[in-house]
């Protein structure tokens, strides 16, 4: 795109960013017009307000996994909450803080109130997936993440579980079966996975911290020191590349 | 939606919404429009289109204030599934609202067509001088 216009900072070359700018869709399409159109309307005809749709747009923003770990923490301890998470999910939900019928009463845009918790044993595995779209239980996980969405993901992971899962660095023995549960708009289903060992005496905050994101979908495990804010592992390189040229130790 | 538009076609009746198409919607089903298409023209990866955090506010309010209740709303976007079904979500979900919007007279298609005029030249000006 030639710009012609000085917006006040330099857009010439690299100057002013020292990376690229990511790809965006600079194309106006019918569906973007009609969003706003419909929402412009909407404002114009008194049946919200501009600030009431911000509001919603930032509410659906901030949600997170936190709640998820928390109620699996809490079924770790707790038997009783154990059992209420499987017979009734969205009131286990609502004693962690999560009503599925938030904002509007009955849920938000996408999601059907309608929850299955899966209980990972020694011998059963469960991991998540829509094959279809993106179907997600967003009010207790928040947000899927960006492989969860993707096709790569979504087609294969029905047809070579145990090698998608690999590929996340989660190696499931062949003895432990493995069920991949698919999501729809109207059924939401969420991994409850088992408590790993070297956590005997935690507390509830101990133990919520290690129940990521991942684990709840099912490409992970929960593990003592694993958490979604730790220090990253760094390995080393034993051939580390130089830059400007071959690894030292290749040159002949 | 006025009885008498062009665009509306064959009667169907749904039992949330009203199914007859609507001419301005029609016009605007293209597939080459959304965004599993526009996505790869551009190289973009995300698979969600920027606007479809609005499309889920816009519902939350409208439910939230009682103008159109979720649940009703997820039932008449059932019900026209067969009506949009070659255009995927999020599009289709943005057409299934448009369409309840128009079919329960909360907009008129006149409205509508008039507001798309408006925010297209508006979001297009000034791209012949960025272009």
């Amino acid at each position: 795109m030639a710009t012609t216009q000085n917006h006040g900072h330099d857009h010439s070359g690299d100057g002013g960013h020292e990376h690229p700018a990511a790809p965006m869709v600079d194309e106006i399409s019918d569906f973007e017009v009609l969003e706003l159109a419909v929402r412009e309307l909407a404002i114009e005809k008194g049946l919200f307000t501009a600030e009431d749709h911000r509001a919603f747009s930032e509410w659906n923003d901030a949600r997170s996994p936190a709640a998820g770990s928390r109620m699996v923490a809490k079924a770790w301890t707790d038997p009783a909450y154990k059992a209420r998470v499987f017979s009734d999910p969205l009131a286990a939900s609502k004693e962690v803080g999560v009503d599925w019928s938030e904002p509007s009463g009955f849920g938000t845009t996408s999601d059907y109130m309608h929850m299955t918790v899966l209980e990972d044993t020694p011998k059963l595995h469960h991991v998540i997936v829509c094959t279809l779209c993106s179907c997600y239980p967003r009010p207790i996980l928040g947000h899927s993440p960006y492989w969860y969405r993707a096709p790569n993901y979504r087609r294969r992971i029905v047809r070579w579980p145990r090698e998608v899962l690999a590929e996340f660095g989660l190696i499931v023995p062949p003895e432990v079966e493995l069920r991949v549960e698919d999501s729809n708009a109207k059924s939401r289903f969420m991994v409850l996975p088992m408590r790993p060992e070297g956590t005997e005496g935690w507390t509830e905050d101990q133990l919520a911290e290690i129940v990521t994101r991942d684990t709840m979908i099912g490409i992970a495990m929960p593990k003592p020191g694993r958490t979604s804010d730790g220090p990253r592992p760094i390995h080393k390189a034993s051939r580390p590349v130089h830059s400007g040229g071959r690894p030292r130790e290749a040159t002949p | 939606m006025s009885g008498s538009s062009i665009g509306i076609s064959a009667q169907s009746e749904g039992h949330y919404v009203d199914l007859r198409r609507i001419g301005l919607l029609e016009s605007l089903r293209k597939e080459d429009q959304t965004w599993a298409k526009l996505a790869p023209r551009w190289c973009v990866t995300s698979p969600d289109p920027p606007w479809q955090v609005c499309l889920d506010a816009t519902c939350d309010a409208l439910s939230a204030g009682g103008t159109l209740d979720s649940l009703e709303r997820r039932h008449a976007e059932d019900e026209l599934e067969t009506v949009y079904s070659e255009i995927p979500n999020p599009e289709r979900q943005l057409l299934a609202l448009a369409h309840i919007m128009v079919s329960r007279g909360l907009l008129s298609e006149e409205d509508l067509a008039r507001q798309i005029r408006a925010v297209r030249a508006r979001l297009e000006a000034g791209q012949e001088e960025d272009g």
